[in-house]
């Protein structure tokens, strides 16, 4: 894992970004199997149909996983205290995503040094504006 | 009638009913191969010191608690594709899961809310369940909350 420690951490500061560059629908598939999820949206096109799409839709511990690990990547496997996330739009097979964050806030709590982010997953379409597909905070600690 | 994109009907008697009840709780023990796919599922490199990924905690608090995703959507009335829509998770890991560990889990729905939207009289129902992991020592290792939001 690659950190940039806890020292070099200030508030305002950009964490590394992370990118899953296609959201490949053969792992829908594997993840539905994992998590026994019924929901055909994640792997019947023929059940996506219907609703105006034609691409499945991907799982949203899977999106919410890309913020995760960008966080990892930052501070380590072990580093996540708390996420709390909306999803504000649904990710698609075949969408290019980049997870960012910024520190807010650094702290001393239960005798580790953590730090508050902002964090989001915004989709890249070319030639448009990103576009923000989950926001949220997550509390980390700081142990790269 | 509920079609493709719709939950099943509920009064919000039958709503509000629903706060209070408790899952049956149960054991859950994250095995290896299972953190293995999860983790390649994300994309990312595998964890070291048989670390469970952390998103591991949608689908292990359900599974542990004794119910699942399905029996979720039968409870909260979501049938068909586009009827159960997420709103967000709250998940607090008080200290890391590992693979092979047992977890004790316990958990409830704890908030309910019906909502009509203003522009088309859409009825959607807020869902929200909490449950807790203990580790064997008994002391608590995490804690989720997830808001499910059902469209009528």
């Amino acid at each position: 894992m690659s950190g940039a420690g806890h020292d070099a951490v200030d508030v305002g500061a950009a964490i590394p970004e992370w990118s899953m560059e296609f959201v490949d629908p053969q792992r829908m598939k594997t993840m539905a199997a994992i998590l026994r999820d019924p929901y055909e949206v994640h792997w019947d096109h023929e059940a996506i149909r219907p609703l105006g799409f034609d691409r499945v839709i991907n799982q949203g511990p899977l999106n919410l996983s890309y913020v995760t690990n960008m966080l990892m990547d930052w501070q380590g496997a072990a580093c996540v205290r708390r996420l709390n996330v909306r999803f504000t739009q649904p990710v698609f097979e075949g969408d290019r995503l980049v997870a960012r964050g910024t520190v807010t806030s650094v702290d001393d709590v239960d005798a580790e040094r953590r730090a508050t982010c902002d964090i989001h997953l915004d989709r890249i379409q070319p030639g448009k504006p990103d576009e923000t597909v989950l926001v949220g905070t997550a509390i980390i600690a700081l142990t790269a | 009638m509920a079609d493709a994109s719709t939950g099943v009907s509920m009064t919000e008697d039958e709503l509000h009913a629903l706060v209070g009840r408790r899952f049956p709780g149960g054991t859950r023990t994250i095995e290896h191969w299972e953190n293995w796919l999860l983790t390649d599922c994300t994309g990312f490199t595998q964890l070291p010191d048989r670390l469970v990924h952390p998103i591991a905690l949608f689908h292990v608090p359900i599974q542990g608690a004794g119910t699942s995703i399905a029996e979720l959507f039968e409870i909260s009335g979501a049938r068909g594709a586009g009827s159960v829509g997420l709103d967000g998770y709250d998940w607090e890991y008080f200290s890391p899961l590992r693979e092979g560990v047992e977890y004790r889990v316990e958990g409830s729905v704890i908030e309910v809310e019906r909502t009509v939207s203003p522009e088309s009289g859409g009825v959607a129902d807020r869902f929200v369940y909490s449950i807790e992991l203990t580790d064997p020592d008994g002391v608590l290792a995490a804690r989720i909350t997830n808001h499910w939001r059902i469209r009528r």
